[in-house]
């Protein structure tokens, strides 16, 4: 039994995560969840997912600062930032300057986010 | 009033004329006519006195004539005999000789008459006794005659006895042996003042005895009456004076006034008087005045007529200066009246105003010509206020009309937002029961369809949403520069157009190159497209015309035309509004994002549609 990729979800809104949770976990994945920033980086010190899922505007922190946090501590950590609105291409640049991988924005094609994340996983195995 | 006050300079020269001149040449003149009168009048008294007086002296000498006579008469020897006869014939020849010698008496050494003859007398007349009377006493007495004892012969006419004393020359000294006296009419007297002074004259003339007794009047009717008199009031004036001769103006208790002369005889004591009424004796005086004054007069009205002939002729050319200023002010620089210009300081005047209408001339010029540059600038200013008025009006509209559209998009982007979130919660949630009932076997197919319209009905509010957020969104213009019928054509090759829609493309050869930000303008024509697919639905479906031109340097057209029912007129300018839609389903946003990506273009978008044939929208858009 290999052990199932570790993916953390942070989102401030309980049905949501657990309903991403679910249905990733269908696919394969350990889903952790954490409703607020502070909540999600310590939950990633202490887990240390392969994948993290974090909606860009969370009660006590914005999704970027987190990025940046989670970025400072694992260069291999995958995260992906969600989003409800539209972003300019200012705010795209400077998540991904954060060090963001991608961006989903609300609803989500679940199939395709899967084959996403599953393509970034396979990446990083690649790169070793 | 101008007109009132015309020729009031003429007017002053005119009164200050005859202040200076015509003044003191009529008092003078006056003083003169006064002065004149007055020794007219000192004239005219000093010759009623001189009437007076050669009259005193005719009276004189009318009694000294018969009282020479009779001293004559006396001195005779035939009579100095005291020889009756001789006498008688001596007295009856006086008689014939002097009419009026009345009456002659002879009287005797003791006064007694011893003969007596007369006119009326009968042929026994009485003799009467004179010895105590002054017509003997006197005459013997140291005087040698008596003139006196006047009375009224008959009761009519006044006489006067004279009586000389007949003297006996042998004797040494002479001693009277009798007298001779004679009763003497005094009526010549009167006939002469009656020839002197005509009843038909107003001048009368009397003789009176102190007493008053009338001894001669000019008026035959005053004389005969039995007591005529001097009038008593006239008798004392002429009585009281100290000269024996004089006159002067008399006034009457009636009124009125006479010029009185008198004059005392020399011997006999009779006041001579002459009187005529002032009028008549200062008549040739007071005409004198009258015609002076009418001269005068003439004088006056001449002096008055030439001094304003004068006047208006000096003031003349100030009037035709006041006439010219007149003009001027009222702006009327031409045909000004020709303005004489005489050698004196009016002329000096009339040069200084030439050159001062010139010069107002000319500035009044220049200022019409300023006003009129205003007047213009004025309304150039006026219709650019008007016109920037205008532009900041819609300026301001449109941004009122920008900020109620940016509300709303706020709004609806943030609604759309909070939407998003339980639309990802359904669409997980359906998406693990599908994948959940798709491991089990045989799902229930009715189960399998509503998953079905639940993903579906999904899709269509996350397309609403992203409707709303697409036009409300604040992006920044991407733009980028494309070939128009290269990126049209690309366009419509990824479009998912339906078999029952058929595509005609006119494209202009010319391919234009457009500076535009693709994406937006993608999604602006899949709008328009989109629309014209959805009023041809199957099975008749239709064509969608897209055309492109160029209808202007500098610019291209982009028709989108389809064939399907057409909008109807009342609708045709709401399309473009947000959140106006006639369909079941939609936002009422389609239209709206087009209108503000062709607007953020600096483009137009006009649409023309008729009911029954069709709608075709027109993209105006700048080339670059």
């Amino acid at each position: 039994m290999t052990k199932l990729p570790k993916l953390l979800i942070i989102d401030d809104d309980a049905h949501l995560r657990e309903s991403l949770a679910e249905v990733l976990e269908l696919d394969g994945f350990e889903c952790h969840q954490a409703g607020a920033a502070k909540e999600g980086i310590n939950a990633a010190q202490k887990l240390e997912p392969e994948i993290v899922i974090m909606d860009i505007q969370l009660p006590d922190s914005s999704g970027f600062q987190i990025c940046q946090e989670l970025r400072k501590r694992s260069k291999t950590v995958i995260l992906i930032m969600m989003t409800g609105r539209f972003l300019s291409s200012e705010e795209k640049k400077q998540g991904f300057e954060l060090g963001a991988d991608e961006y989903i924005t609300k609803p989500f094609d679940l199939a395709e986010l899967s084959a996403r994340i599953k393509q970034l996983l396979s990446r990083n195995a690649s790169r070793g | 009033m101008p007109t009132k006050r015309r020729g009031k300079l003429a007017y002053k020269i005119l009164f200050g004329f005859l202040v200076t001149s015509l003044a003191p040449m009529g008092l003078v003149g006056w003083h003169l006519i006064n002065i004149s009168q007055a020794s007219l009048r000192k004239e005219t008294l000093a010759m009623q006195e001189s009437l007076a007086i050669g009259f005193a002296d005719t009276v004189q000498k009318y009694v000294t004539t018969f009282k020479n006579v009779l001293t004559e008469t006396a001195s005779l020897e035939d009579f100095v005999s005291m020889n009756p006869i001789k006498q008688q014939q001596s007295l009856n020849r006086i008689l014939q000789i002097h009419l009026a010698v009345l009456e002659l008496s002879v009287l005797n050494d003791k006064g007694v008459e011893i003969l007596r003859v007369g006119r009326f007398l009968g042929p026994t007349p009485e003799m009467r006794d004179f010895s105590k009377e002054d017509v003997y006493q006197t005459a013997v007495g140291p005087k040698g005659q008596y003139i006196g004892r006047l009375e009224r012969f008959q009761g009519l006419y006044p006489t006067v006895t004279v009586s000389v004393p007949i003297l006996d020359p042998r004797a040494q000294p002479a001693r009277p042996v009798g007298v001779l006296a004679a009763r003497i009419s005094l009526n010549p007297l009167s006939t002469m003042l009656a020839m002197e002074f005509p009843a038909t004259g107003k001048s009368q003339a009397a003789v009176v005895a102190p007493d008053g007794f009338m001894i001669a009047h000019s008026d035959p009717k005053e004389i005969y009456k039995p007591d005529a008199r001097m009038p008593d009031d006239v008798l004392k004036v002429v009585t009281t004076q100290s000269n024996d001769r004089g006159g002067g103006e008399l006034p009457l208790p009636d009124g009125r006034k006479l010029l009185a002369a008198f004059a005392e005889t020399r011997d006999l004591g009779w006041i001579v008087y002459v009187q005529q009424p002032v009028e008549v004796a200062y008549q040739s005086s007071d005409e004198m005045k009258s015609q002076i004054l009418k001269v005068l007069v003439w004088v006056v009205l001449a002096t008055v007529l030439l001094s304003l002939i004068v006047a208006g002729h000096i003031t003349a050319p100030i009037r035709m200066l006041r006439d010219a200023a007149d003009r001027l002010g009222k702006g009327q620089f031409e045909d000004l009246p020709e303005i004489v210009t005489t050698n004196d300081e009016i002329g000096d005047l009339a040069q200084t105003f030439l050159g001062m209408s010139e010069s107002l001339k000319e500035k009044t010029g220049e200022l019409i010509h300023a006003k009129q540059e205003l007047e213009k600038f004025t309304k150039f200013l006026e219709k650019r206020v008007d016109a920037r008025t205008r532009e900041l009006k819609a300026a301001q509209d449109e941004l009122i009309k920008k900020e109620r559209l940016a509300a709303i998009g706020q709004m609806a982007a943030v609604v759309g937002h909070e939407i998003r979130n339980p639309l990802a919660v359904i669409n997980n949630s359906i998406y693990f029961i599908k994948t959940k009932l798709s491991t089990g076997a045989e799902p229930d197919p009715k189960i399998a369809k509503h998953i079905k319209i639940i993903e579906s009905e999904i899709q269509q509010a996350n397309g609403i949403i992203n409707e709303i957020l697409t036009y409300s969104r604040q992006r920044e213009l991407q733009p980028e520069i494309v070939k128009l019928n290269h990126w049209l054509e690309e366009l419509l090759s990824v479009y998912p157009f339906p078999p029952h829609i058929e595509l005609v493309k006119l494209f202009d050869p010319a391919d234009p190159t457009l500076s535009i930000d693709a994406t937006e303008m993608q999604q602006s024509i899949r709008n328009l497209i989109g629309n014209g697919i959805e009023v041809m639905p199957p099975p008749k479906g239709g064509k969608i015309t897209i055309r492109t031109r160029i209808p202007e340097p500098g610019w291209v057209q982009i028709d989108i035309g389809d064939a399907g029912a057409g909008i109807p007129a009342d609708v045709l300018d709401k399309i473009f509004a947000p959140f106006f839609t006639t369909k079941a389903r939609g936002t009422g946003l389609g239209l709206a994002v087009v209108r503000k990506v062709i607007d953020r273009h600096k483009g137009r978008i006009d649409v023309e549609s008729q009911v029954g044939v069709g709608t075709t929208f027109k993209l105006f858009l700048p080339t670059v």
